[in-house]
């Protein structure tokens, strides 16, 4: 059946202008949603304000000291975290389908072993040199690098859902499957198995 | 293929919002929505009720504690109603990308209907 037999759903001259903002609409939603369920730069900030101060009990090598702020930081790191969960937020819960599949995953477990990396090997460079603090430096070193990965990685999580949730609508066997095209930045990028174009037969 | 498929109950402006929030969700609370929205809770609330009343939105009111909680999720229904509007637009749109005549489109085009 063509369209032109018909009446347009949206009733005037400007169908295609409206049906493309109603388009931009739904994927700047979709973007909302997701945004909601990255971990929010905030916490990012408390794990390493949460590190810093680990590193400096360590450093005061009091054992009042120590026995009061490491547990204290680990309780705040892991409310933090907690915390910054959208679902313990009781907010929303990202659609299965948009979630980051294990490459989301790699990236989580990079960022830390990098921070891991970078604080050990530190202390250990700067202990051998006798420089003082050396667990205060390199531990601030290791937050340094949560602070800045974090953002990053939120960056890439969320890019990697918008991909997954574009890609659920491409991969469905039904007409959903014509997002791709217009939920890409690239306006052009109507692939080839859009079947409704050609089978539409009609005219604007 | 036709423009069967592009819903009119979806295509009111306050409702595509709510319905394309939560196709990206599994659920999400009311105040989530009725703050990412702007709207106020009467105002949500009657769109949801219409929405529901369609069979495209599940409502779930629960307790926590002693505070009610409500979230809505897009049913099964409401999800395949939506992929199929979002089908429809599409096809709207494409057919101007191929009719080398379409007159282009310009910002005053962007308003959506009785928005």
């Amino acid at each position: 059946m063509s369209d032109t037999q018909q009446p347009s759903p949206l009733g005037s001259g400007s169908a295609e202008a409206d049906a493309a903002a109603e388009l931009a609409e739904i994927q700047r939603r979709q973007e909302r949603v997701i945004e909601s369920a990255v971990v929010p730069v905030w916490s990012w900030w408390v794990i390493a304000l949460a590190l810093v101060a680990i590193g400096a009990a360590r450093d005061s090598h009091h054992t009042v000291v120590l026995a009061i702020s490491i547990p204290l930081a680990a309780v705040v790191i892991a409310g933090a975290i907690i915390a910054s969960l959208p679902e313990v937020r009781r907010r929303v819960r990202v659609s299965s389908a948009a979630q980051p599949d294990g490459r989301g995953g790699v990236a989580l477990a990079s960022l830390i072993l990098l921070v891991i990396a970078v604080t050990i090997a530190l202390a250990v460079i700067l202990t051998d040199n006798r420089v003082p603090h050396p667990l205060t430096i390199s531990y601030g070193a290791g937050a340094a690098v949560l602070v800045i990965g974090g953002p990053l990685l939120n960056k890439y999580l969320s890019r990697l859902m918008l991909s997954n949730a574009r890609q659920h609508m491409t991969d469905a066997p039904r007409p959903g499957a014509q997002w791709r095209g217009l939920l890409s930045s690239d306006p052009g990028d109507h692939s080839p198995g859009h079947a409704g174009r050609t089978n539409d037969g009609g005219t604007a | 293929m036709s423009t069967a498929g592009f819903d009119e109950l979806i295509h009111a402006p306050t409702r595509l919002e709510i319905v394309s929030l939560l196709a990206a969700a599994q659920w999400a609370d009311f105040k989530y929505i009725r703050d990412e929205l702007g709207l106020s809770d009467s105002a949500l609330s009657k769109q949801l009720s219409t929405l529901e009343s369609a069979g495209y939105v599940e409502i779930r009111r629960r307790f926590v504690g002693k505070r009610p909680r409500t979230s809505a999720s897009l049913s099964t229904a409401g999800r395949q109603a939506f992929e199929k509007h979002v089908a429809a637009l599409q096809r709207i749109v494409a057919r101007s990308q191929q009719d080398p005549g379409a007159r282009p489109a310009t910002e005053a085009d962007r308003a959506v209907p009785g928005r």
